[in-house]
């Protein structure tokens, strides 16, 4: 087993080089002068040209990589262009509160969904079912940014129940995680849902209820822990959209996570800024599969024993 | 207490689909006296596996449902109880032994653990109780007692049967239902089952239904033979009376299907078509298009039943005049 967890964490390096390298040349490609936007409009030619030559943009992109990856090896992301802060401080500030905004979410994306989708599918095609089928289908189809909006006017402009933006407390997480936690909500549900239809008809639940196993137990002990391996492949999936509709939830309710971060770096073509958070997004998202996977094993005797 | 075990009074089981319904058993009467063996023989579709299920009242509802009829097992009227009574009957009083060992087990609990649970919720015992009487049925059924930490994967197809077999018996039922449970494995693991069975059934004192369509399977294990064809009982009797007297045509065309060791040059004999639609029975004898010996009657006539002992009986239009009537395949 730990041999097998030491060969996943291995299998990150390769992907999170991959990510900087992708990222790295693709803002590099992207129109705009860094050393002219750090130094305002006022800036002289010159003070641009000496700008940059100290900055060493002059060089070779893949000269930039390096240089970039040697520092970042040594735990240095670089300073942000726009407020000349270290990256790691401002990142180490903000990723708390995305972290508890993804978790919370996903939190309560399972808590929904697992016993909607058992529901529907022990009695499926009746009205729970198609209600809830119909429900998970709107929660698939709304981006996040229209139902964070949606809910703001519901919640915050005619209710008054929740403060429409920032973070003050507890309060002010409900929104924001109730609106990411939708869109994966509907699609934990419809594995859960599918994968359970399965697993119902298959001969060892009807095995278990030869044994004189009562209904609910089947349903809870026999079938659920079959049916979560797939459901767990799509939470972990969902993960990653979570965070990647963190960037748009946390710029809709003004919450100070990487996500906004994020986007008022690239507004502001703050490399080293994007750079950083991106790191820190793939870097979570790996972990978080990592963590699945490793569960899985727990789950299915059948994937623990194919690596002890 | 009645010598009868089971007694199962014109059953109709019919599946309701969208396209239209199937009558999967039809008007269907078998008795098994305790500690006896009878052995459901039948092609693929005759309703034997639906049988079994009503038995265990786990006809999947919809699209199942048992139309009429009566199953009394051991004195109580199974059709009359409700859920939490079948379920302290499941297993205690009644087990069956699935088709596929393969898929018959839960694949994320160990196997102890699947045996143990029958044991707890039948004979309110605590789980260490449980684990160690796991242990002695794994032991029984030839499976090394400290195996039971193992997981259905790490066992093979045999050994899943065996581990089956193991949770069938674990509460010390009075009838066991074994739906062919040898047709999945190896024919040298085949026999071991079956030996195996053979030895728990007398061991045990309990009554088998065992469903097959292997006639050498029934010769080995039965002590009374019923032959299935389209959902009802063709022909009964002892296994001497029907091995020895056949007198039904489908069950002549069972044994002429079997090859014949003594004459391998000789042409197998299948019995000809498929059996009949289940959405769409015919209105008499439901055997009749693929029948040899139909006659005119045998297509608007349901067939009547006709005895030839206390036993043996067939339901056939050939016996009605002369019941005499010699089939002309003659025996094996």
């Amino acid at each position: 087993m730990t041999k097998y967890i030491l060969r996943r964490i291995l299998m990150m390096i390769p992907v999170m080089l991959g990510v900087t390298l992708l990222v790295f040349f693709i803002i590099s490609l992207t129109p705009g002068d860094a050393a002219s936007m750090i130094l305002g409009q006022e800036a002289t030619e010159e003070s641009i040209a000496e700008l940059r030559e100290e900055m060493g943009l002059n060089d070779p992109t893949i000269v930039q990589y390096v240089r970039y990856m040697g520092d970042l090896f040594q735990g240095d992301m670089g300073n942000s262009y726009a407020t000349g802060k270290t990256v790691n401080s401002e990142i180490a500030q903000r990723f708390p509160n995305t972290f508890v905004l993804t978790v919370s979410a996903i939190f309560l994306s399972v808590l929904i969904s697992i016993p909607i989708g058992v529901v529907s599918a022990t009695r499926q095609y009746s009205i729970f079912d198609n209600v809830g089928m119909i429900i998970a289908l709107v929660g698939i189809s709304m981006p996040s940014f229209w139902t964070g909006l949606l809910l703001i006017i519901a919640f915050s402009l005619k209710l008054g129940w929740f403060p429409s933006g920032g973070m003050e407390g507890f309060i002010s997480l409900i929104l924001p995680a109730f609106t990411l936690a939708i869109a994966s909500t509907a699609s934990i549900t419809r594995t859960t849902r599918s994968s359970m239809l399965e697993v119902i008809r298959q001969d060892y639940i009807n095995t278990a209820k030869a044994k004189g196993v009562t209904r609910n137990v089947v349903i809870r002990k026999h079938a659920l822990k079959n049916a979560l391996i797939p459901a767990i492949t799509v939470i972990g999936l969902e993960f990653g959209i979570l965070l990647g509709g963190a960037v748009l939830t946390e710029t809709v309710f003004s919450w100070p996570g990487i996500g906004r971060l994020m986007v008022e770096s690239i507004q502001r073509k703050d490399t080293p800024m994007v750079l950083g958070s991106v790191i820190v997004f793939a870097l979570a998202f790996s972990v978080v599969n990592l963590i699945i996977d490793i569960l899985y094993a727990f789950i299915d005797p059948r994937i623990k024993s194919n690596y002890s | 207490m009645s010598d009868k075990l089971l007694k199962i009074e014109d059953l109709v089981v019919q599946y309701i689909t969208d396209d239209g319904i199937v009558e999967a058993v039809n008007g269907l009467n078998i008795t098994v006296d305790r500690g006896k063996t009878l052995g459901l023989v039948g092609e693929t579709g005759a309703g034997k596996t639906t049988t079994a299920l009503s038995i265990m009242r786990l006809i999947p509802h919809p699209p199942g449902k048992i139309i009429s009829g009566g199953i009394e097992l051991d004195g109580m009227d199974l059709l009359a109880l409700n859920e939490q009574r079948l379920e302290k009957i499941r297993g205690d009083v009644v087990s069956m032994i699935f088709q596929d060992p393969m898929t018959a087990l839960n694949p994320v609990i160990t196997v102890g653990d699947q045996i143990a649970e029958a044991i707890m919720i039948h004979q309110k015992v605590g789980q260490a109780q449980a684990s160690q009487k796991a242990r002695e049925m794994l032991e029984i059924v030839g499976i090394p007692g400290n195996r039971s930490n193992e997981y259905p994967h790490q066992f093979s197809g045999g050994m899943k049967q065996r581990v089956v077999i193991a949770i069938a018996l674990s509460c010390n039922p009075k009838l066991l239902i074994a739906d062919e449970p040898t047709t999945a494995l190896d024919v040298t693991i085949q026999a071991q089952v079956l030996e195996l069975m053979k030895s728990l059934k007398v061991k045990f004192q309990m009554g088998m239904v065992l469903i097959t369509h292997d006639l050498g399977v029934v010769a080995e294990v039965c002590d009374d033979v019923a032959i299935m064809y389209a959902g009802r009982i063709v022909e009964q009797g002892t296994l001497e009376e029907v091995f020895t007297e056949v007198k039904h045509p489908y069950t002549e065309g069972l044994f002429n299907s079997i090859p014949n060791i003594d004459d391998r040059k000789e042409k197998l004999k299948p019995i000809r078509g498929l059996m009949s639609d289940p959405y769409n029975l015919p209105k008499g004898c439901s055997f009749c298009d693929r029948c040899d010996y139909a006659m005119p009657v045998c297509e608007t006539e349901k067939p009547p039943k006709i005895y030839f002992s206390d036993t043996h009986f067939v339901e056939c239009h050939l016996y009605r005049d002369q019941q005499d009537f010699k089939l002309k395949g003659g025996m094996k």
